[in-house]
């Protein structure tokens, strides 16, 4: 995959999403920042590339933890401007945990400050290329995308990775998402997209491909809500899971029962009891080759 | 065309000992050109990890 000059792709993981460099004349900005346990990696990684440049501007797509968790660190190196959806401004401004996803889920982000904001519509100068703000409501109800026409490129956050799309948060907690993510889909497929950089993942450019399992995936997830109740519940255990490498059995079920989202999506759809959902979730992640049990203890594999 | 995949871990933790990152034990350089590598370039990275689990901490220890 050939990247246009002043472009440097950083291919992150799971917990820490991927990152874009773009660097042109005028001005160093990076998108997205990854997870915090990971930021001194994140703040290597760009210092590697800029060398005695500073780092100009950080870009979120949207403000889950493995997208800006690196902010504070890099702006306490480098005093970054920093642009995140407008829709986010007052939340942050305040950091407003009811309002912010951290404490929701479970998830460590360092406060950070922002200079600016970012909507659909805008557009903007990123590695001496013109790209333009798309709003990309489902996985997060104020995300965005960023779309550089000249390149066919699709900087996709969580909205559309290779095989899928990021966890349909807003229905974890029974608001209506899964038409979003609907419209979402079809705002990429009708535009001119060549290759898409996604949130996880690497770059790939079989996008028909991609928004062919991305739509059957919607289908069976709409079909009924509990799909997306139980997708979400794994997926913040593994997340977990990357966090601390090993969790006990009683340790998870009364994590699992104190963190809000969790506890309100077991109310809403599982409806076991602590332990009952942890072993269920422990014995669904080993089965898929996410994790496995040694004495009790959720280990990440 | 099938490309290898990333060997993180998600550890993602570099020690400043072996210059190496303590999950999947590559360079910065390495981690930071995986996104845009070949597939032969990612095959030689990951060929090379196994040999580096069993490396002395520094290569060039004051005798």
């Amino acid at each position: 995959m050939n990247l246009p000059p002043g472009l440097q792709f950083f291919e992150r993981g799971w917990l820490s999403a991927n990152n874009i460099l773009f660097v042109d004349d005028e001005a160093s900005i990076l998108v997205d920042t990854g997870y915090s346990s990971h930021a001194s990696q994140t703040l290597s990684l760009v210092q590697h590339a800029l060398g005695a440049r500073g780092l100009d501007r950080i870009i979120n797509t949207h403000l889950h933890s493995d997208h800006c968790g690196g902010n504070a660190a890099l702006q306490a190196h480098y005093g970054s401007h920093t642009s995140i959806p407008r829709a986010e401004a007052a939340a942050v401004h305040d950091w407003n945990e009811d309002l912010l996803s951290y404490r929701a889920t479970g998830q460590q982000c360092p406060r950070f400050a922002f200079d600016a904001t970012l909507q659909s519509g805008d557009a903007l100068r990123l590695g001496a290329c013109d790209w333009q703000v798309l709003a990309a409501p489902g996985h997060d109800p104020h995300s965005l995308m960023l779309y550089c026409p000249r390149e066919g490129l699709l900087i996709s956050a969580d909205a559309l990775w290779e095989n899928g799309f990021g966890v349909v948060f807003p229905e974890l907690e029974g608001v209506a998402a899964f038409d979003a993510v609907r419209s979402t889909l079809d705002l990429i497929a009708g535009l001119d997209v060549r290759a898409v950089i996604p949130g996880h993942g690497p770059i790939f450019t079989d996008v028909q491909g991609a928004l062919k399992r991305a739509f059957a995936r919607l289908d069976y997830l709409a079909a009924d809500p509990m799909r997306n109740a139980q997708n979400g519940v794994k997926v913040l255990v593994k997340f977990r899971l990357l966090e601390r490498r090993a969790v006990a059995l009683t340790e998870l079920a009364q994590w699992m029962r104190d963190v809000p989202l969790l506890a309100s999506c077991n109310r809403r759809y599982l409806q076991m009891d602590d332990s009952a959902l942890a072993h269920w979730v422990a014995q669904q992640l080993v089965r898929a080759g996410a994790a496995r049990l040694e004495a009790d203890c959720l280990m990440d594999c | 065309m099938e490309q290898p995949a990333s060997p993180c871990i998600n550890v993602c933790r570099m020690n400043p000992a072996t210059g190496l990152c303590d999950g999947c034990l590559r360079t910065l350089d390495e981690i930071a050109s995986w996104g845009s590598a070949s597939t032969a370039q990612k095959e030689n990275i990951l060929q090379a990890l196994p040999g580096r689990r069993q490396q002395p901490i520094s290569q060039d220890w004051p005798t």
